[in-house]
């Protein structure tokens, strides 16, 4: 008995889980259930690159994604204070233009996606060497200018947090 | 029998529209900064499934998705950061709300 079948089903039900995730997100009103949502999506995004034999690049997906981004959109859950609404309220009134435009890039698109053909399946195997090697030779330099941009991103969200003295004091001398 | 590029391709537009449609229809910025990262995700999803079905075996494709990742990163702290000072202004989060700065 061989056990080819797994993969494909492996891989419906990643699909099935990714799909309905991102169907979710979009459609649910209550802000912090779509949030936990898709964090499941990212989830079922990792396990898509270990079907596909990217262990790497899953254990980053669970790292950043899972791990930091859902945290970090959890907090800005938190910090807003939202309500539940009717669903005329929480779609924006452009939503039959966006229905359109969505439906006329999305066509072609999948047009060509279902004209793909596979070629012939490589071995797989760990991609973490393949992988670094790229980083710390070819893409030495990105890789340098992405670090900048992540000192970069790191002080702008403090500076753009952060509390103005003068407001804070005038909040003091009411109190 | 395994699972061919196109189901693959197919699954990550399917994922992108999905968000594609979530930045454009909803008012809640938190929720398009979700729906973004879904977008990402799923052209990181393309650039695996064609790097490891087609690539040489250095893992090309796979290097973008690791600078994917650190421009996703950079991207929802700021725009968190967006979201949160224009919500201390006027406690507002709905992106049809927010017009301060329109002329």
């Amino acid at each position: 008995m061989t056990y080819d079948f797994v993969e494909p089903v492996v891989f419906a039900l990643l699909s099935i889980g990714l799909i309905a995730g991102g169907v979710a997100v979009v459609m649910l009103s209550r802000i912090t259930a779509a949030a936990l949502l898709m964090a499941f999506t990212f989830l079922s995004m990792a396990g898509m690159f270990v079907l596909l034999g990217a262990e790497t690049i899953a254990l980053f997906q669970v790292l950043i994604y899972v791990g930091a981004i859902t945290v970090l959109i959890l907090y800005g859950v938190m910090f807003t204070k939202f309500s539940d609404r009717p669903r005329a309220l929480f779609f924006q009134r452009q939503t039959p233009f966006a229905a359109v435009f969505v439906a006329a890039v999305a066509i072609p698109v999948a047009i060509i996606a279902l004209s793909f053909t596979s070629p012939t399946p490589r071995p797989g195997g760990g991609d973490l060497i393949p992988l670094a090697t790229s980083v710390f030779t070819d893409f030495a330099f990105p890789f340098e200018i992405a670090s900048v941009l992540l000192l970069a991103a790191m002080i702008g969200a403090i500076v753009l947090t952060k509390r103005d003295e003068p407001e804070e004091a005038a909040a003091r001398r009411r109190r | 029998m395994t699972v061919p590029l196109g189901a693959y391709v197919v699954v990550s537009a399917a994922l992108f529209f999905i968000g594609c449609a979530g930045v454009l229809v909803r008012r809640n910025a938190v929720v398009i900064l979700m729906c973004v990262e879904l977008m990402l995700n799923a052209a990181n999803l393309a650039l695996v499934a064609f790097s490891r079905k087609y690539g040489s075996i250095d893992e090309r494709g796979s290097v973008f998705v690791i600078f994917v990742f650190v421009i996703a990163a950079a991207e929802v702290a700021v725009g968190l950061a967006i979201v949160l000072s224009a919500y201390r202004n006027r406690p507002v989060v709905d992106v049809d709300e927010i017009h301060q700065m329109k002329g």
